[in-house]
């Protein structure tokens, strides 16, 4: 039998949350004062990201003794959708928060937590997520980047790609070979690298929508201290598969052409024909289920579980379903786009419709992921 | 809530729902499982085309008074909530179950409660109401035309919402002509001349909409079911086809059909519970339009990939596929298809754009409180 999703609701304490961040966003981020983003490609703000973190919304669910919130992934949730439905520019803090810090949280030394995580939940620090290399994408395990063991620590040198915000980053957390393995899964280690070291060249790689969204981060014999290792030496593969495993599901995956549709309905619709109604009104219907999706499995999560073929099936359904509202609105939509209009529509239109294909792709390729699922449901 | 238990031996035995007990979700839909799969074999399913009636298995769900759920202990039912309903008929959606069992209680047993009408035994149908109807009453007398009507040849009453009157009519006095949906379903046309019938005022809020909506939910229940099924039976059929040496469920593209029938049936699922679990609440339009909404894509979607997978085997009735996707092809059209998008989208406008999350996220929630 099938494993179901379970419903859940928000409860009055987490209603209670979602009143403030509302409150909050509402003065904060006033239409027409900042560049919305497209979910979670969205503007740098340091300033902004340090007001969400004087508020306590930044490394929720980290602990309350390392300045996180000891609060919970629907929590979470709750301030996640509020942001990225609003376009708010949270790409300073947004892999540290999400990603970075709950696994320096999950593996990391007591030194390091201390170091990192306070700075992360003030919203400080810029992580980037050292992993694809020109040569390993979805084989991850064919990363060829190595730290050859020195005197107190690591000399690291090899190439990351397709690195977002690392033009930004303070931090990179990077997936090497430390060691040889029978099986190329062994020997595989995190370090935590200080992207202004030495030997560290960032080269912007230009992304489809003329943004420097991507870069590649080469390493020359970066020194790396021992005190920088995340987690057990050689156990690389297994805390990179923890990571992203169960956190695939959030409203990242299914809100980037969220705001498209908004500013279409507040810029046409005194106009909109009968197939544009059908349109908002089936795209209401599948945004409501596949957040009630989502929602169910950040339940799991809080519940203890690890649910990865929930996860992966949340994360297939809503990137998918991203790019059929954006197949279905071009198709309605009588406009040649272009990305330096002035109407507010037609920007997010033109940028959506250039960077919709990487959607699919990012965050664990949905090809790959659907052999995850369907390993799942025999 | 209400917990069926079998009837007392030597008891009438005649379907009558029974009364009184406390029993979780979890027991009435273990119960509803092990019915419906003993009485819906493949056999019984087929022959149900054929006969248009299905007597053992109305017989299996009636004797633990499963058609009746949600209609008030009061009023003769059986008790529980929309979402006991609910849940019963996804299960009977699963096993293709060629019964009334949503016209039964959830539907012609609301409308026949509500309006002070006895409720009775035996099975009921619905008259779904379509453009194309053109039932009047005068001086207690029903004259005109009913599309689409479910099993109206087997029910012993035909329900109906006439000018603002709940009415019960008697299958005797029309004249049937027996059609079917694509899965063999009586759907018959039904005349009436100046038929006697039973009528009493419906009630504020018991309208077209609200049966409408019962109605739309119904389907998406059972669809849910069939879904769920469809899902299962495909991944288990890929997983022993052999071709080439091995199962054909390792080929990925394959593999990635199973996940479109699965991921699709999920998400209905989800949808289903939350529908009904609103509709218990409050009339739940939002919730039961996007549930409906996403079932009557799935139906396309998922019936495409099931049916891909299954290769020529899914193409013949010797086989079970086409029991779960000629209904789905068929509760797709059935309380609206095309017309849910437009409804919903039609509140999206008028709501306008800064409402738009607020619908997502909260649904008739949203709604009540803009």
């Amino acid at each position: 039998m099938l494993q179901r999703f379970k419903a859940t609701e928000l409860t009055g304490r987490e209603r209670e949350l979602q009143g403030e961040v509302r409150a909050f966003l509402d003065a904060e981020l006033v239409p027409g004062t900042f560049e919305p983003g497209l979910g979670m490609a969205s503007e740098v703000s340091r300033e902004f990201s340090r007001k969400l973190g004087a508020r306590g919304w930044l490394g929720m669910a980290l602990p309350a003794e390392y300045g996180g919130g000891d609060r919970s992934a629907v929590e979470r949730f709750v301030v996640v959708e509020e942001l990225l439905r609003r376009g708010a520019p949270v790409d300073h803090h947004w892999t540290a928060d999400r990603q970075s810090g709950p696994m320096i949280n999950r593996f990391g030394t007591e030194d390091q937590k201390r170091r990192f995580l306070p700075a992360i939940c003030r919203g400080e620090l810029c992580f980037t997520i050292g992993m694809s290399e020109p040569d390993a994408g979805s084989d991850l395990a064919g990363v060829r980047t190595r730290a050859a063991k020195v005197d107190g620590g690591w000399e690291l040198t090899g190439t990351k790609v397709w690195t977002s915000n690392a033009h930004n980053g303070d931090w990179a957390i990077v997936l090497c070979r430390t060691g040889e393995g029978g099986d190329r899964h062994e020997g595989l280690s995190q370090l935590i690298v200080d992207l202004h070291a030495p030997g560290v060249t960032i080269s912007p790689i230009t992304f489809l929508d003329g943004s420097p969204h991507f870069a590649e981060m080469s390493f020359e014999r970066v020194f790396v201290g021992d005190d920088l290792l995340l987690g057990t030496e050689g156990q690389g593969w297994a805390q990179v598969t923890s990571e992203l495993s169960f956190e695939r599901a959030g409203p990242e995956r299914w809100l980037s052409p969220y705001l498209v549709v908004e500013q279409f309905l507040r810029e046409h619709g005194p106009s909109l024909g009968e197939e544009a109604v059908s349109f908002l009104g089936a795209s209401v219907a599948r945004w409501w289920g596949i957040r009630q999706v989502s929602l169910s499995v950040a339940r799991l999560i809080d519940e203890g579980q690890a649910p990865s073929v929930q996860s992966a099936i949340g994360k297939d359904l809503g990137t998918q379903f991203e790019q059929e509202v954006m197949a279905r609105l071009q198709t309605l939509v009588e406009l040649e786009p272009s990305p330096g209009s002035q109407s507010l529509f037609e920007r997010l239109l033109a940028r959506a419709l250039l960077v919709a294909p990487s959607w699919t792709i990012r965050g664990g390729t949905n090809e790959i992921l659907r052999t995850v699922i369907a390993k799942g449901l025999r | 809530m209400a917990c069926r238990r079998r009837p007392v031996p030597g008891a009438a035995g005649d379907g009558r729902p029974l009364q009184g007990l406390a029993v979780t979700d979890e027991l009435l839909v273990e119960t509803a499982e092990r019915v419906f799969a003993h009485a819906c074999t493949f056999e019984a399913v087929r022959q149900a085309e054929e006969a248009r009636w299905a007597a053992e298995i109305w017989e299996a769900a009636a004797a633990i008074g499963l058609p009746w759920i949600s209609v008030p202990e009061e009023a003769g039912g059986a008790g529980g909530t929309v979402s006991d309903a609910v849940a019963v008929l996804q299960v009977a959606g699963r096993h293709a179950a060629p019964v009334p069992l949503a016209e039964t209680g959830l539907l012609a047993g609301w409308l026949l409660a509500a309006a002070g009408l006895p409720v009775g035994e035996g099975p009921s149908t619905v008259v779904p109401g379509l453009p194309e109807d053109d039932l009047r009453l005068e001086g207690g007398r029903l004259t005109g035309t009913a599309h689409r009507v479910p099993w109206a040849g087997a029910a012993e009453r035909i329900v109906a919402l006439v000018d603002g009157q709940v009415v019960s009519a008697t299958p005797g006095e029309a004249h049937l002509e027996p059609l079917a949906n694509l899965a063999g379903e009586p759907r018959d046309t039904v005349v009436f001349d100046g038929a006697p019938v039973a009528a009493a005022p419906a009630p504020g809020g018991v309208d077209g909409g609200a049966l409408r909506r019962r109605g739309a939910l119904s389907r998406a229940a059972l669809m849910a079911g069939a879904l769920l099924a469809m899902a299962e039976l495909t991944a288990g059929y890929a997983a022993q086809r052999q071709q080439f040496g091995r199962p054909v469920a390792t080929f990925q593209a394959v593999q990635a059909l199973l996940v479109r029938v699965a991921e699709e049936a999920l998400l209905v699922d989800l949808a289903v519970q939350v529908a009904a679990r609103e509709a218990d609440r409050g009339d739940a339009a939002f919730e039961i339009a996007a549930a409906k909404i996403l079932a009557d894509e799935a139906a396309r979607v998922a019936t495409r990939a099931a049916h891909q997978a299954h290769g020529a085997m899914g193409m013949t009735r010797e086989y079970p596929l086409q029991h779960l996707s000629r209904r789905l092809w068929s509760w797709r059209a059935e309380y609206g298809d095309a017309s849910w998008p437009r409804r919903l989208g039609d509140e999206v406008k008028a709501a306008g754009p800064d409402a738009l999350y607020r619908l997502i996220a909260d649904g008739s929630r949203a709604a009540a409180t803009a």
